[in-house]
């Protein structure tokens, strides 16, 4: 066996540029399958992450997945609002254990202005149950303070106190540059949609507000300043949705029902994590389509090693005769050629292992700052080495047959 | 017994159909004797050389080599019998150009039972084998073998044939691709190498002139049977 093995390695040596192109492209179709199931998993983790918090969503009657899209992930427009009374008497409930507004409408730049209270930053929680972290700062103590997330900051290099305008709707030019905000705190990365987001308390949203009318600015004497405002003419009119948790998950259809059946008001429940996995379902043929191609492309450099193998046969027919002169059996030859393949698949696995590494370690970040796509860094996994070992298989599955044109020339290869 | 080999009754056909076929009544050649054996291409020479080494197995008849008749041996043990006591030097091809040249001399050690006490002993067997041969120690132990002379590696392969101590050297064509110095240098060295340690020789050959180093010789086509 030592012997076999030596062989194995030198013959593979004296031939290292084949051997090497042979591993290369074995490596670069397995770092690809690795990157697309990271970024897969990545997407599906921080997708799911993001519905830690609820129970329940309230909002009003629309598709299911659009309110979900965007009250979880502020993607898309509500279409409609739901009152403030609503809120408040479905909040009344005895089994909720608590219940967030939120109120999305405006922007800063690029991101979405959500109005929400204080209570979000306690409640909410992303991936295994984490809350939010300032980096800087604290929630918001006056009405025209504003949490940012942590790509907010990033991207346009925001610090505490600095001050900010929020537009009226999204892409907009009419700004509300009566009410400059100020930046009171500033949130740690979380992986999620909440790094994106600029966040206001509701009663800045309505004072912000008062003076428009039907997305225009209504000009009326007096009221464009702060001073000018009582607390009761901020109580919000509207909100856009809720998230609901209940104090025991077993009430989870029964408040839904109840919300559905609300009458004076068109309203529904979700429950997020069943819209979220019927929106993955969709997500993931594309996800499936892009496993496939990857896994063609292993196959396709596997084929490429048996290719090696069988083009390699004739020159080495005199080599595998002298080896039967001194003393090998077919079988030995058999095994050698099965070695062969076995140890240019095992190094492209080494390889592609260092490789992902690499990978993970410079390109993540980038990933990260550009496009706001976070992984999290989990070196092998046990699906990972499940996946090598299927690797190592295949190659050695379709080593067997340049290995068994080897065994019957070595029969009748003599002198 | 006083014979190193004896073929009896052999038939031996390449698979395909009217194929070559190699039909010998009766050959035997006496131990410790160097014989060289003369035929006209395609008469079959190499063929009978793989029969005799077990690479090939007849149809019929007995091969009997140092009384064992080695056609009836399972292939495993046909291949063991060959590592431990027959020698084979080719026309060309005798090395592996990616192992060390001592690798290639303990090729067949490797395939028979190597035992760790006996390593020294075949080591030092090699290395001495070497220096009757002219080849240097820091020769045998370069790298890799693909900067040798077709001399050089001749020589190795004779020090590779006799490593185990076979009981019967069969060469093909051994001197074909050497030069007229090579030739007599060579001939020299194995014929010598034979003598000293007792080893039956069966060499192939084209050249008649060669016929003077020999005990005797056999024309194939004189034994085969039509
Ligand atoms: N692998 C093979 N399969 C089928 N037929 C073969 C094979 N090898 C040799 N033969 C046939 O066997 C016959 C004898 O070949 P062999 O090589 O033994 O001749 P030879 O006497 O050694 O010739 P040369 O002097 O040219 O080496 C030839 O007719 C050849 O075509
Ligand atoms: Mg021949």
């Amino acid at each position: 066996m030592k012997i076999l093995i030596n062989l194995a390695f030198q013959s593979l040596f004296s031939r290292k540029a084949t051997v090497f192109l042979t591993v290369i492209s074995l490596t670069v179709s397995i770092v690809l399958f690795l990157s697309i199931d990271t970024l897969r998993l990545g997407a599906k983790k921080s997708f799911f992450g993001n519905v830690k918090s609820g129970d329940l969503i309230l909002g009003s009657r629309s598709g299911e997945i659009q309110l979900l899209l965007y009250s979880l992930f502020q993607i898309g427009n509500p279409t409609n609002n739901i009152s403030w009374e609503s809120y408040k008497e479905i909040s009344k409930k005895t089994e909720i254990a608590w219940i967030v507004p939120i109120s999305l409408g405006d922007s800063h730049k690029q991101f979405r202005v959500m109005g929400t209270t204080k209570e979000y930053f306690q409640k909410y929680s992303y991936r295994k149950g984490q809350k939010l972290q300032y980096q800087f700062g604290t929630h918001f103590q006056n009405t025209f303070d504003v949490v940012i997330g942590s790509d907010v900051a990033k991207m346009l290099n925001y610090q505490l106190d600095d001050s900010i305008i929020i537009a009226h709707g999204i892409a907009s030019q009419s700004l509300h540059d009566e009410f400059p905000f100020k930046v009171k705190g500033i949130l740690q990365k979380t992986g999620t949609s909440v790094d994106k987001l600029v966040l206001v308390s509701l009663e800045a949203l309505e004072a912000i507000h008062k003076d428009w009318k039907a997305g225009s600015k209504i000009p009326i004497k007096g009221v464009n300043n702060k001073k000018n405002f009582k607390e009761q003419d901020l109580i919000p009119k509207e909100i856009t949705a809720a998230i609901i948790k209940l104090k025991s998950p077993i009430t989870i259809f029964k408040i839904q029902r109840e919300i559905n059946d609300y009458e004076y008001e068109p309203l529904q429940a979700i429950i997020p994590g069943i819209v979220l996995t019927k929106l993955w379902q969709i997500v993931s043929v594309t996800e499936n389509i892009m496993l496939t191609i990857s896994a063609m492309v292993i196959v396709s450099a596997l084929i490429g090693l048996i290719a090696i193998l069988y083009s390699t046969l004739n020159n080495r027919r005199r080599e595998m005769a002298l080896l039967r002169i001194v003393g090998a059996s077919p079988r030995t030859i058999f095994s050698l050629l099965l070695l062969e393949a076995l140890i240019i698949s095992f190094l492209s696995i080494l390889f592609s292992i260092i490789l992902t590494q690499l990978l993970n370690f410079f390109l993540f970040p980038i990933l990260d700052y550009k496009y706001g796509i976070y992984l999290e860094n989990s070196f092998l996994l046990l699906k990972d080495f499940y996946f090598f070992v299927i690797v190592l298989f295949t190659a050695v599955i379709v080593s067997i047959f340049p290995a068994l044109q080897a065994y019957k020339n070595s029969i009748n290869d003599g002198m | 017994m006083n014979n190193a080999l004896d073929i009896k009754n052999l038939l031996f056909k390449w698979n395909k159909k009217d194929g070559f076929s190699l039909k010998i009544k009766n050959l035997s050649i006496k131990r410790n004797k160097k014989v060289i054996m003369f035929g006209q291409s395609g008469s079959g020479k190499s063929t009978l050389l793989n029969l005799i080494s077990g690479i090939l197995s007849p149809v019929s008849g007995t091969i009997i080599i140092k009384d064992t008749i080695t056609n009836n041996l399972s292939s495993n043990k046909k291949d063991l019998f060959r590592a431990n006591n027959i020698g084979v030097i080719f026309q060309q091809f005798n090395i592996l150009d990616y192992i060390s040249p001592i690798n290639n001399i303990m090729l067949p050690c490797f395939f028979t039972n190597f035992k760790k006490k006996n390593k020294k002993f075949f080591y030092n067997r090699a290395f001495n084998l070497a220096t009757k041969l002219d080849l240097k120690r820091n020769i045998l132990l370069q790298k890799n073998s693909s900067q040798l002379s077709v001399g050089q590696k001749q020589r190795i392969a004779i020090i590779r044939a006799v490593i185990n101590k076979p009981f019967l050297i069969v060469a093909d064509e051994p001197t074909s691709a050497l030069d007229n110095k090579n030739k007599v240098n060579f001939l020299d060295l194995l014929v010598n190498i034979c003598d000293t340690e007792k080893i039956t020789l069966l060499m192939v050959s084209h050249d008649t002139s060669l016929k003077k180093y020999f005990d005797s010789y056999i024309t194939l086509e004189k034994i085969v049977q039509k």
